[in-house]
């Protein structure tokens, strides 16, 4: 089932394009990576796959509906310095829990499946010890860790992260990118991951698109896949 | 003090008002949208002329351009969306000039300018009490259906959109509210002074509160702290209220801040001296914390 299409998108900033005529599908149940160097519009890349941004030239459809015929559930991870709001009165428990704020779930009482799902995420990115603190209090790569466990809570169908592991040190981004692999083999979620950190992860993924930058012309979106791919070089 | 109707009323509207706009200053700090009240009384000045000028109810006409200056700095607000505060000033420029120009064409506004400039909670008519009611009602039940919604969008709006939450309407929404709030808060701080009672209130609790639910419960009880000690220092003392009341939340801000302050310094201090000192010339090994 295709939950993510982009056909011959263009898009940029200002008056130069940084994607042009890209395209590219996305399955339920795979396991993404995307990568290249900085500036090659890999966070620009998720963004435009979840409507974030519209494009230039092009299309974007975003399934509404799952594998099993529900919602889709989305649950995105920004770069965390652009997200990051550490003066935000909060304790990690609250934040965390806000994951389960899912539409049409405003008015409802948290049950006892949001507190267990709150849990759970919290241990599987090892910060339930730190449940009562508040968020302005954790380092760099607890925040990570707590954004990350947001997302968990959610229990979504699609997840898409860009660059989840900064700030983390090599056990807990280790640790981090096992529970990934679970996500997709246990739980059958879709990942999308923006990534500098292909070793630990690229025996397990299912398609690796790399975005190059192009010399002429200002940046485009090519891909050097290693795994069978839909995405469709430019030019 | 209290068997006076004025006072009564003046109790009632502080009160209201002081819980609706202490937990709406929390939000609105969260947004970083600290200077909109301040932008939406301006602008609400321009109504409160206007009214005037065309034989209108001043309150009524200064209630509408305040809620239609909401949804106005929403659009502007999404056009410089890196730059949110260009949208204030632009709006306050736009509402500050044309209040003036039309002052300036109707004379006998200006006796009663002083009265919407600092605001009279001792004058509060029924008028103004009712508008702050339905406003209260309003404004009230926005922020409680709508708690949820507006902590994932006051943390991240772009999470809050991959969400399913409808961002721009909740925005919207949370803009109108907040220049009804505004303008029911004028009659008793004036337009110098409303952002006082906004954002004072909210700007000590997010410093000191452990938890979001902690931090609009303790914004409101400064909230009405603020204005209920206020009110009673303006009449025992025979003070402007809109300023007593400013006043008394800028102490209590002040006061919280230093408290914390040296709460902070005490605890730093007696943890310290529950340190073990290693004795001269000993190795010690020092393992680093992840903090």
């Amino acid at each position: 089932m295709e939950l993510v299409s982009l056909r011959n998108v263009t898009f940029g900033y200002g008056d130069v394009p940084c994607l042009q005529d890209a395209s590219l599908e996305i399955h339920a149940g795979e396991f993404i990576a995307v990568t290249g160097p900085n500036g090659a519009a890999k966070s620009t890349l998720l963004k435009l796959a979840l409507k974030l941004l519209r494009p230039w030239q092009g299309d974007v459809t975003l399934s509404m509906r799952n594998v099993s015929g529900g919602k889709l559930v989305i649950g995105y991870v920004p770069q965390q310095i652009s997200a990051f709001n550490a003066g935000f009165p909060s304790t990690v428990w609250e934040f965390v829990q806000s994951g389960r704020f899912r539409q049409g779930a405003w008015l409802r009482r948290l049950n006892d499946v949001d507190r267990e799902a709150t849990e759970q995420a919290l241990r599987q990115v090892g910060m339930w010890e730190f449940r009562k603190r508040k968020i302005g209090e954790l380092s760099g790569g607890q925040k990570q860790k707590i954004i990350l466990a947001r997302a968990f809570a959610m229990e979504p169908d699609l997840l898409v992260l860009d660059e989840p592991t900064t700030g983390m040190d090599a056990e807990s981004r280790q640790q981090f990118y096992r529970l990934l692999k679970d996500q997709v083999r246990l739980h059958g979620r879709t990942v999308m991951m923006v990534t500098h950190h292909l070793a630990e992860v690229e025996g397990d993924l299912d398609r690796l698109i790399t975005l190059e930058r192009k010399e002429e012309g200002g940046w485009k979106c090519c891909t050097t896949t290693s795994c069978s791919g839909h995405f469709v070089p430019a030019g | 003090m209290l068997h006076y109707d004025f006072m009564q009323r003046a109790f009632c509207a502080g009160g209201i008002i002081a819980l609706l706009a202490s937990a709406l200053g929390v939000y609105l700090l969260l947004r970083r949208q600290a200077l909109m009240a301040d932008m939406l009384s301006h602008v609400s000045l321009a109504g409160v002329a206007g009214g005037a000028y065309f034989h209108w109810n001043p309150t009524l006409a200064g209630f509408a351009v305040a809620v239609l200056g909401a949804v106005a700095v929403e659009y502007v607000r999404r056009s410089y969306k890196t730059f949110s505060e260009i949208s204030v000033a632009i709006i306050m420029v736009g509402g500050l000039s044309v209040s003036m120009i039309v002052m300036s064409l109707n004379k006998g506004i200006n006796k009663s300018l002083s009265s919407y400039l600092f605001g009279s909670v001792v004058a509060v008519n029924g008028t103004e009490l009712r508008l702050m009611i339905v406003a209260a009602a309003i404004g009230g039940l926005f922020l409680y259906l709508l708690r949820r919604p507006l902590y994932q969008m006051s943390f991240d709006e772009e999470t809050a959109r991959t969400n399913g939450l409808p961002v721009g309407w909740i925005s919207l929404g949370f803009s109108v509210v907040t220049g009804m709030i505004v303008a029911a808060a004028m009659p008793i701080v004036g337009v110098l002074l409303v952002s006082a009672l906004i954002v004072l209130p909210g700007s000590l609790a997010i410093r000191i509160a452990p938890s979001f639910t902690a931090a609009i419960f303790i914004a409101m009880i400064i909230g009405i702290t603020g204005v209920f000690t206020g009110i009673t220092a303006s009449y025992s003392f025979s003070t402007p209220p809109g300023a007593t009341i400013s006043f008394v939340l800028l102490l209590i801000l002040l006061g919280g801040l230093g408290l914390k302050k040296a709460w902070r310094a005490w605890g730093k201090r007696s943890s310290a001296d529950r340190q073990v000192v290693p004795a001269a010339g000993s190795l010690q090994r020092v393992s680093l914390s992840e903090d």
